[in-house]
C-alpha cells in the first residue's frame, strides 16, 4: 500500500481523521455481504430475488402500505441483497410476514421477480434464524392442543404431554421421578390411557375444520 | 483529386481508410504511435460488450484490411504539422522521425479519437495514492491473457486475487468539478462486462458496482445488465462513490445507498474506477493545426449535429468517431464507414 494510514491528507488538509473527531459522523453501516442473498436464493420461491433492479413497482402498487405503512417489498429485497441483516431484523421482522399474497407485485414486476414468493422466502429466512423469538409455554401448548384436535378430534393425554415437553425443549424434565410417578398413579387409577380413542370418519370433519380455519 | 488523408489509426480511422480505398481512393493514414488500433490496442482491450466477443476478432480484420490494401499508405510514428490550401486541394506537412514532407490531398478525415480520463485529479478516490485503486482501462489489460499478468486479476499491491471488488461509475463523467458534465456512454456497459468477466473467472469474488444510473442504451446492453444481476450476482448499488481511505490496511470506501437513505462504509480489496472519456491529445492538436471548431469540452464540433454530422466547420475536412464525443467501438466502425461515404460523395 502506498500509504499506511487511516488518514487522507490532501494539500496538507487532513480529511478523514482528526478534524472529524469533534464532528458527529453519520451512522455508517458496514461490512456489506452477499451471504444472505445466497441463502434466500436457495429457499423455495427465493430464486428470482437476484433479478430485481429496484424500480419500486412492487411497493408502489402494494395493497399493504395503506394499513402497514412501512411495508416495502423492494426494501426487503435490497436489505437482503446488500447484506443488511441487522436492519432487516430490527426494523422489519414484524412486517415481512404481513404480506396478504394478493400478487399484484408479481404480476406487475418488469423484471420477472416473483415478488410475493420472494417476500415469503425472506420471512422464512428470518423464521429459520429464530428472530421471532421462542414460543412461550402457553403458545406452545395452544399449538399442540389445536394440532391434536385437528388430527384426532380427541385429546390423548400421554401424547400431548410428551409433545408439549419436547416442543419446549424439556424432555428431560418429563422423565424426572416426580413426573413419572404421577403419570403411573394416573394410569393405575384410570385417569389416563396409553392410547387415545379414535373418532369415526374424523378425517372429513378435520378437513372441514382446516378449511374453515384457513 | 482522388487522395484522402486520414488522421488517426484507431478503429474509426482504419475503417474509413479501408472503405475509401475500396472505392478507389488513394489514402494516406497518419498515426502518431508505432502501432495501429488506437486506444483499443494501447490498453489491450480484451472483450467487447455485449456479446463478450474477443477484441482480436474485430480489430485484427480491420487492421489487416488496411495493411493489405495497396491503395493505403500507412505513416506510423507521424503527425501533421501544418495545413495550407483549401478544398479540394489541401497541402499538408507530415512529420516523422526522419523529417517532414509535404503532400497534397483532396479531403481530410480527422479520426483522432479520445483518451481515458485520468482520475488522479479526483483525489478523494485515491488513484495513484493507493496501488489497488485502478482504472477500467488497466483492468482490461489485467484481464487480457496477453497482458502483464497473463489474464489474472492480480491486484497491483501484492499480486493477490481480490476477494471483494468495488467498481465506481462516472469517474470524470457527469462531473462539473472536472469540467466533464457529459456522460461517457460506455462506462456502464464496460463495468458490467468487466464485472461478469471477473465473476466468470473467480466465482468466489464479490463484485459491487456503485452507480448513479445504469445507462444501458446500446444493443444488448440492458440484457447484459440483467444477466450480471441474475446469473453472476453482481451487486449494483445506487449511490456514487464518495471517498476511498485505508482502514486497518484495507481499502475502505464510503458511499450512500441512496435508495435506502443509508450511508455505508465498505471494505474491499480492490477498487476499479470507471474512468470516462476525454478528448485525446491528438484531437486537440489536430483541431489547432487544421483550424477546425471544437465544442466547449474540446471535442470536434460538427457543422450541423443533425444534418451534417461528419463535416467539420471547414469545407473538405471531415470528422468521425470518438473525437466528436464519447463513443463505443461498435459505433466507431459505423462512423468510419459513414465518413467514407460522405468523403466519396464530396470528391465525386
Amino acid at each position: 500500500m502506498a500509504e499506511n494510514t487511516d488518514k487522507m491528507v490532501i494539500d496538507g488538509v487532513e480529511l478523514v481523521g482528526i478534524w472529524k473527531e469533534f464532528l458527529p459522523s453519520r451512522i455508517l453501516y458496514e461490512d456489506v455481504t452477499t451471504e444472505f442473498l445466497d441463502e434466500v436464493k436457495k429457499l423455495p420461491g427465493g430464486a428470482t430475488i437476484a433479478r430485481c433492479y429496484q424500480c419500486g413497482t412492487c411497493t408502489g402498487g402494494c395493497t399493504l402500505p395503506e394499513f402497514v405503512d412501512k411495508f416495502n417489498p423492494r426494501g426487503f429485497i435490497n436489505l437482503v441483497r446488500r447484506g443488511h441483516y441487522d436492519i432487516l431484523v430490527s426494523d422489519y421482522k414484524d412486517l415481512v410476514w404481513k404480506c396478504v399474497s394478493c400478487n399484484r407485485c408479481t404480476h406487475r414486476c418488469p423484471r420477472g421477480v416473483n415478488t410475493q414468493e420472494v417476500v415469503r422466502a425472506i420471512a422464512k429466512f428470518l423464521e429459520d434464524r429464530k428472530v421471532f423469538g421462542k414460543l412461550t409455554n402457553d403458545e406452545a401448548f395452544d399449538e399442540i392442543f389445536m394440532d391434536e384436535v385437528l388430527t384426532d378430534g380427541r385429546i390423548d393425554e400421554v401424547k400431548i404431554v410428551k409433545d408439549f415437553y419436547s416442543k419446549t425443549g424439556r424432555l428431560k424434565d418429563m422423565m424426572s421421578g416426580d413426573q413419572l410417578s404421577l403419570g403411573f398413579k394416573m394410569f393405575t387409577s384410570g385417569r389416563i390411557k396409553l392410547f387415545g380413542g379414535k373418532i369415526k370418519d374424523w378425517k372429513k370433519v378435520s378437513q372441514k375444520l382446516k378449511e374453515e380455519l384457513q | 483529386m482522388k487522395t484522402v488523408l486520414v488522421i488517426g489509426g484507431g478503429v474509426t480511422g482504419l475503417k474509413a481508410s479501408h472503405e475509401l480505398a475500396e472505392m478507389g481512393y488513394n489514402v494516406s493514414l497518419v498515426e502518431k504511435q508505432d502501432y495501429l488500433g488506437g486506444q483499443v490496442a494501447k490498453h489491450k482491450y480484451y472483450k467487447l460488450a455485449p456479446d463478450m466477443r474477443l477484441v482480436s476478432e474485430v480489430l485484427d480484420p480491420v487492421i489487416k484490411n488496411v495493411e493489405s490494401n495497396s491503395n493505403i499508405k500507412v505513416h506510423k510514428h507521424s503527425t501533421i504539422t501544418s495545413l495550407s490550401g483549401n478544398a479540394p486541394e489541401f497541402k499538408v506537412k507530415i512529420k516523422n522521425s526522419k523529417g517532414e514532407s509535404e503532400e497534397s490531398f483532396g479531403a481530410i478525415v480527422v479520426a483522432t479519437g479520445f483518451e481515458h480520463f485520468d482520475p488522479t485529479v479526483k483525489q478523494e478516490y485515491g488513484y495513484s495514492r493507493f496501488k489497488d485503486v485502478v482504472t477500467n482501462a488497466e483492468v482490461e489489460e489485467l484481464l487480457n491473457p496477453n497482458g502483464p499478468t497473463k489474464g489474472e486479476l492480480k491486484r497491483p499491491s501484492d499480486g493477490k486475487i481480490p476477494k471483494k471488488v468495488a467498481i465506481f461509475q462516472c469517474v470524470g463523467s457527469r462531473d462539473k468539478q472536472v469540467g466533464n458534465p457529459y456522460c461517457c456512454r460506455v462506462g456502464c456497459v464496460v463495468s458490467t462486462k468487466q464485472a461478469i468477466e471477473i465473476k466468470e473467472k473467480y466465482p468466489d469474488t464479490e463484485v459491487y458496482v456503485y452507480y448513479m444510473d445504469m445507462r444501458m442504451f446500446g444493443r444488448g446492453w440492458e440484457e447484459l445488465y440483467g444477466k450480471a444481476m441474475e446469473e453472476y450476482e453482481v451487486i449494483f448499488t445506487r449511490g456514487r462513490g464518495a471517498e476511498v481511505t485505508l482502514k486497518n490496511e484495507q481499502l475502505s470506501l464510503r458511499a450512500e445507498e441512496t435508495i435506502m437513505d443509508r450511508p455505508i462504509q465498505h471494505s474491499v480489496d480492490m477498487i476499479i474506477l470507471a474512468a470516462g472519456q476525454a478528448p485525446g491529445d491528438g484531437t486537440i492538436d489536430a483541431a489547432k493545426v487544421l483550424g477546425i471548431k471544437q465544442n466547449e469540452y474540446g471535442y470536434l464540433a460538427p457543422k450541423d449535429d443533425f444534418l451534417s454530422p461528419n463535416e467539420s466547420s471547414k469545407a473538405g475536412i471531415f470528422i468521425a468517431g470518438a473525437d466528436k464525443g464519447p463513443l463505443d467501438v461498435e459505433n466507431c466502425i459505423v462512423e468510419g464507414a459513414a465518413v467514407a461515404a460522405k468523403v466519396a460523395s464530396s470528391l465525386k
